[in-house]
């Protein structure tokens, strides 16, 4: 007889780890499968783990800030759990979003506003007393170094910042999903690692369970995909699913540079997450005093939509695998040095290179399926790790309402956020939903 | 007062070198300045700001994208550059002395930096024979450096962690090691004022070196096969404090 489960979870990353937690707290008993060999060491282990609020829905901003309670008050969200590897931090450096033309932020204000977020409004002579090393020139469009115009002097200034207190990063992604599993672990949540599924089974459009690579077969009547980069496989291992998906998901490579701060400045201890529009970056402190530079996906940099075991291979070749290339390494360096001027940049590219789960408009998928029993938490394209423990709080809900009976597609859950009390309509993360255009497009979501 | 540094343009250290042909690796991948050579632009441009007088000239011998790495000296603050183009890959032999023909046609050297190896093909010979050919002294692995007038003074690091005070007169030949300083990178308006200084070009054909009698080729490369096993140190922290110094001793022998 096959091993039998409430709920397989496939993933144990940021997304998968969360949704486990809640369905356990719920009664379920709970499996995560994880081709990888521990918690969180796939696309997560890489997020540069910001916590902001400003995105280009209200419901985005909402469910930002929502996570926000959940960082701020880490060690009761996971019950008070020993972990013998110690609990992640939420460092609450503040985050800065520069007001250019780069971002809509006129309209994130209003969603501010709607949400009722915490903010100050900061003009350049602000910001300059919070962080002495911003040039608050406009550089704007967003150019690469290869563009003879990307040297050419700016004119114009920069028009202030809005500043939110309560923003910051988690300094160590990985180990927060490491407490996650300790934490789901107590409510008797299970975890298998580097084990690879390669078959979802499926009968009469009722998922049966999961059969993996050695031939092990786990049965549940509820799989969820939380598989990340990955997630397009899972998809189409699951019948009927990929096929009943108007938005879909695939893998898109991303690098993210480490550059030393100037000498003299302690970035890492006094300096803010800034999204910076205007050049297409975002940065935050990294340990050793570094600036992590992080890309706005801007339309004049090549997109590589990779295949994930090609590229956690290190197939594909410059600009196609997990290595640092050297114009992408100039390109965001560069545009961080147009704000910072004094920053140094070395001869070596250092930093990160992964992959982001992209959806077709950048927001997520957070649905059930054509197949009954399977459900999506897939799509996060690289803006949902400060959201996660509402995904896991949301897709719990979810699945257990439509395991109960709801048509979540005739009717959707409304899903009330436990901190800030507003209720949302699951149905806006909808796999049927049309193209939203009042996205970003990009990791700003 | 002439300094030349001798640089060389390699593969990224945290790049995934493969074998493409026999004796070739795929070169679509990063490649950035030899390490060492960092350390040996950093010293001359010290000596640079310190004295006032000095010219610090980058050399280096390659492909045309080698002049990235040029470049990159510059940005770091050399003042001008010399790229010796050759499409194949040159041995110890030949790049000594396409590199001491293009010094003596260009000036006259006081100091030649190099780095104390490339990172690359690690042959270790490029800067004694330069040195031989130029009837200089020369010092490997310096960690430490002092000029005072006609006089150099340096500490190299030697074998078994032990040091060596040497004492040399002008003009000779450094071979700068890790420990010699922490080269400081550039900032962006260095880099740009860099596009805009001076880069010689020249073929190493036109250079009419003596033929060596001999050459070294590199018949095949293999990739290296990687040996080394994680361990995991298990008991409290006191006991793994313990275990680790003792590896550290004993076994990698980086501590006394």
């Amino acid at each position: 007889m096959n091993p039998k489960y409430d709920a397989i979870i496939i993933g144990a990353g940021v997304i998968g780890s969360p949704i486990a937690y809640e369905l356990a707290q719920m009664g379920y008993q709970t499996l995560n499968i994880d081709k990888l060999a521990g918690p969180g060491a796939g696309s997560t282990a890489a997020s540069c783990a910001i916590v902001r609020a400003h995105y280009s829905t209200e419901d985005g901003v909402a469910m930002a800030y929502e996570g926000f309670k959940y960082w701020l008050d880490w060690e009761n969200y996971l019950g008070h759990v020993k972990d013998e590897k110690g609990l992640a931090k939420f460092m609450n450096t503040g985050s800065i979003l520069l007001k250019s033309q780069g971002h809509d932020w006129r309209k994130v204000k209003k969603h501010y506003d709607a949400v009722g977020v915490k903010y100050e409004e900061w003009d350049n002579q602000k910001i300059n007393a919070m962080v002495p090393v911003y040039d608050l020139h406009e550089y704007w469009p967003v150019k690469r170094p290869e563009d003879p115009a990307f040297f050419h002097e700016p004119t114009q200034m920069l028009a202030g910042a809005l500043f939110c207190p309560e923003g910051g990063y988690v300094n160590d992604p990985e180990l927060s999903v490491h407490n996650i599993m300790r934490a789901t672990e107590t409510k008797g949540g299970q975890f298998i690692f580097n084990a690879t599924v390669v078959e979802v089974r499926s009968q009469d459009k009722q998922v049966l369970g999961v059969t993996l690579q050695d031939g092990t077969r786990i049965d549940a009547p509820v799989v969820v995909n939380a598989a990340g980069p990955h997630s397009f496989k899972i998809n189409q291992m699951a019948a009927g699913v990929w096929e009943g998906c108007n938005i879909k998901t695939k893998a898109l490579r991303h690098e993210v540079m480490h550059c030393p701060s100037p000498e003299g400045y302690d970035y890492l201890n006094k300096g803010y997450h800034t999204s910076d529009g205007d050049v297409g970056i975002y940065y935050r402190p990294e340990v050793g005093n570094m600036f992590l530079i992080g890309s706005e996906d801007p339309e004049c940099d090549p997109q590589e939509w990779v295949d994930p075991d090609e590229f956690y291979a290190g197939q594909g070749g410059l600009g196609r695998d997990n290595q640092l290339t050297e114009a992408q390494w100039k390109a965001q360096c560069y545009r961080l040095a147009r704000r910072i001027p004094t920053l140094p940049i070395p001869n070596q590219p250092k930093g990160v290179c992964d992959l982001y789960d992209c959806s077709d408009d950048w927001i997520p998928i957070y649905d059930k399926s054509d197949l009954k029993g399977f459900y999506m938490a897939i799509g996060t394209s690289g803006n949902q790790y400060k959201n996660a423990p509402v995904v896991g709080a949301m897709m719990a809900e979810l699945i257990d309402a439509c395991e109960k009976g709801l048509d979540h597609d005739q009717q959707p859950l409304q899903f009330k956020l436990r901190n800030i009390g507003r209720s949302f309509n699951v149905g806006f993360f909808s796999r049927k939903r049309a193209i939203n255009y009042a996205s970003s497009f990009s990791v700003n979501g | 007062m002439q300094i030349y540094v001798c640089v060389k343009h390699v593969p990224d250290t945290a790049a995934k070198i493969t074998v493409k042909a026999p004796n070739q690796i795929e070169e679509a991948i990063t490649f950035i300045m030899n390490p060492y050579d960092e350390n040996a632009i950093e010293e001359a441009v010290r000596i640079k700001k310190r004295r006032g007088d000095a010219e610090v000239i980058a050399v280096t011998l390659g492909k045309p994208a080698a002049e990235n790495t040029l470049r990159s000296a510059l940005a770091m603050g050399a003042d001008r550059g010399i790229l010796i183009l050759t499409e194949d890959p040159p041995d110890s032999l030949v790049t000594a002395r396409a590199l001491t023909v293009a010094i003596e046609q260009d000036g006259t050297p006081d100091i030649i930096f190099t780095g104390k190896e490339s990172i690359d093909n690690a042959g270790f010979q490029t800067m004694y024979r330069l040195a031989a050919a130029l009837d200089m002294t020369v010092v490997s692995n310096v960690a430490a450096f002092a000029l005072e007038g006609k006089r150099v003074v340096v500490e190299c690091q030697m074998e078994g962690g032990a040091r060596g005070v040497i004492e040399l007169s002008l003009p000779c030949v450094i071979g700068a090691g890790k420990g010699l300083n922490k080269p400081s990178y550039p900032t962006l308006p260095a880099i740009m004022q860099a596009r805009r200084k001076e880069v010689k070009r020249i073929a190493l054909d036109s250079l009419r070196i003596e033929k060596p009698s001999a050459r070294a080729d590199i018949l095949e490369l293999k990739p290296a096969v990687e040996a080394r096993r994680a361990q995991q140190l298990k008991g409290s922290a006191e006991e793994v404090v313990r275990q680790l110094i003792r590896i550290l001793r004993e076994e990698a022998r980086v501590i006394e």
